[in-house]
């Protein structure tokens, strides 16, 4: 029986060890993931726990099949679109339509120097929309299909939110690394 | 430009990946606190559902006893009237019974005849009509209608045909008293023990690969429960009952070999060696010198000396038995409203309440050659359980104080033993309580 079986049957037969123990190899990886769905560190906390009381809720309905940690990443994935969802409506409509594209596309870049650190940073300044299309579609890949069905949208506003945030994305990428080399070079 | 656009996803998917933030401490600390509450409204509901029955039970008893007292046995009495009599019967008449207006039928007033039986008005017919005296039967002489005949009975008429010669009196309870007025002393106090085996099992939440197997091996043992009651009646039917139980649950574990002699080989550090994985939580073990191993199907025992670690037989440890015993003690407080539906020589109630349970015992153990080796206990349990308890006691009186018991008894423990998500386990248990009683 592997490491991980031994966890989850010990989490399902109720052992508070073996819960704290799957929460503390797993909360690191998806706390990340929760921070790149939102906009602040209280939304991750929130998704983060309640992602976690799903996952042990449902544990007995993993089938032992495919990778627990993408099960995982799934679950709290879901859990921070059904907060999107719940937020939509709150969301002015200026954070989403009235952002101004760049002019001109951005030259071929060098990303080399950027860590992960920064990469969240900038995906988290996304509007809301934006960054959960760009999510979904460039990091967990579903198709704009998938995406206009969990998102509730059009194929077309996808596949538009994408490109814009995309756009988004590149400029203040190209920023960073233009402050990043500044900083090297002195 | 798609090129550069699906790199950016690259840069994205590339860069995050595998990358890990550590959480601040108090999402774990609020995430175990909702794991258990999240089990309450089951709880909740399963307690309402529970409430619901009794009542329901309760109810339909309530309304059973009310038809039964509500219908008095009237034996009919009929006598012939001389066909010479005058009497002339109106047309259909039916004079209405209606408890507690009864008067004497001893009265000076020719009316009291019929108003004795009924306030309806007496038709004229009837207020002139000449009973024979050959109607005087019995001892007792009365004075009916200004004639004077004597009744064993109290008489009531009834008439239902115009032309018909014949009188029906049924017979009137002579003196109707309420039942409330009934003013004579009851012993409403009352003591008593009672003791039961009991059958234990449990429904399980949980339909999970391992939850079956984990059930499948385990096998509820015959337990036992009893204890001392005080009881109040509250009225003639009702009366609410408290006491001290002891109660004692416990269930046979197959497929575990247990082995004595182990502590030599023992090198780990840890409080415990062996886990075992069963329905009712995790147990751990305490006993050092134990050795465990899982021979039946599934792998239900976690621990660092697994069978390409370390073999019991080549260590040649002294072989106890293939069966663990899972024991649960407690002391109970039970609250019951019992409910009288039949008050003869052998009175029938109805009973339902709820009890308060403190676990006071928790041990696993093995027997080996008559020898118990405590292995260790259950860990995670609730201390404190309540469960829902209904039956049916028979109560018999083979004197005015004492009495003899027997209820059979269904109990439904309304939280689980552990209070954990993925797999909740509600205990039940069926009792046929025995005892006896005294009443002061």
């Amino acid at each position: 029986m592997s490491e991980i079986k031994k966890i989850i049957n010990g989490c399902l037969a109720g052992n508070r060890r073996d819960q704290e123990l799957l929460y503390r190899r797993h909360a690191s990886k998806l706390y990340a993931v929760c921070l790149q769905y939102s906009g602040n560190d209280e939304e991750a906390r929130d998704i983060l726990q309640e992602g976690f009381i799903k996952i042990f809720e449902n544990l007995s309905h993993y089938k032992h099949e495919g990778s627990f940690e993408g099960w995982m990443r799934r679950i709290t994935v879901n859990t921070a679109l059904e907060k999107f969802r719940s937020r939509h409506n709150l969301y002015r409509v200026d954070d989403i339509d009235t952002i101004q594209e760049p002019d001109a596309e951005p030259d071929n870049q060098d990303y080399a120097g950027l860590e992960a650190n920064d990469l969240l940073e900038i995906i988290r300044e996304l509007p809301p929309k934006y960054r959960m299309v760009f999510n979904l579609y460039a990091i967990e890949g579903y198709s704009h299909k998938e995406i206009s069905k969990m998102v509730n949208i059009s194929e077309g506003t996808s596949k538009s939110n994408l490109s814009r945030a995309r756009i988004i994305l590149q400029r203040r990428v190209g920023s960073y690394t233009g402050i990043k080399k500044r900083a090297v070079n002195g | 430009m798609d090129e550069r656009r699906a790199n950016i996803d690259l840069v994205f998917r590339n860069g995050l990946k595998d990358y890990e933030v550590l959480p601040p401490p108090e999402v774990w600390n609020s995430i175990q606190p909702a794991i258990k509450i999240k089990q309450r409204p089951f709880i909740l509901l399963r307690s309402a559902a529970m409430i619901a029955v009794v009542l329901g039970l309760s109810f339909i008893a309530y309304k059973l006893s009310r038809e039964i007292s509500t219908a008095p046995a009237s034996p009919e009495i009929a006598f012939q009237i001389d066909s010479s009599s005058p009497l002339t019967a109106p047309s259909i008449m039916t004079p209405s019974y209606i408890p507690g207006k009864e008067k004497s039928l001893i009265n000076s007033s020719p009316k009291t005849f019929i108003a004795g039986i009924t306030e309806n008005p007496v038709p004229s017919e009837i207020e002139n009509a000449s009973f024979p005296d050959a109607i005087a039967t019995g001892e007792t002489n009365n004075i009916l209608l200004g004639r004077s005949f004597t009744i064993n009975e109290p008489i009531r008429p009834s008439l239902t045909s115009a032309n018909k010669k014949t009188i029906e009196i049924k017979p009137v309870v002579p003196e109707y008293i309420p039942e409330s007025s009934i003013t004579k002393h009851t012993e409403r106090w009352s003591i008593g023990a009672m003791a039961s085996p009991t059958y234990y099992s449990s429904f399980s939440s949980d339909n999970s690969e391992l939850s079956n197997q984990l059930a499948a091996s385990e096998q509820s043992l015959i337990s036992y429960s009893g204890g001392v009651s005080v009881s109040y009646k509250l009225n003639k039917r009702f009366s609410i009952q408290t006491g001290l139980y002891y109660s004692s649950l416990g269930q046979e574990i197959d497929g575990i070999a247990s082995f004595g002699g182990f502590q030599k080989y023992d090198y780990t550090k840890g409080d415990h060696n062996f886990e075992v994985l069963t329905t009712s939580g995790t147990v751990y073990t305490n006993n050092a010198d134990v050795f465990l191993i899982s021979t039946g199907p599934g792998e239900r025992i976690i621990t660092a000396y697994t069978n390409d670690v370390f073999d019991p037989k080549k260590a040649n440890l002294q072989y106890i038995n293939n069966t663990l015993i899972q024991n649960f003690s407690f002391i109970e407080l039970p609250v019951v409203l019992r409910y009288k539906i039949v008050d003869k020589a052998v009175d029938i109630n109805l009973l339902g309440g709820l009890s308060y349970n403190m676990m006071v015992d928790n041990s696993v153990y093995t027997t080996g050659d008559g020898v118990k080796y405590v292995i260790g206990k259950t860990d995670g349990l609730n201390m404190l359980t309540v469960s829902s308890s209904f039956g049916l006691g028979m109560e018999y009186s083979f004197s005015k104080k004492l009495s003899l018991n027997l209820e059979p008894t269904f109990r439904y423990y309304l939280n689980p033993f552990n209070e954990f998500v993925g797999s909740t386990t509600h205990p039940y248990s069926f009792g046929v309580f025995s005892g006896i009683s005294y009443r002061f």
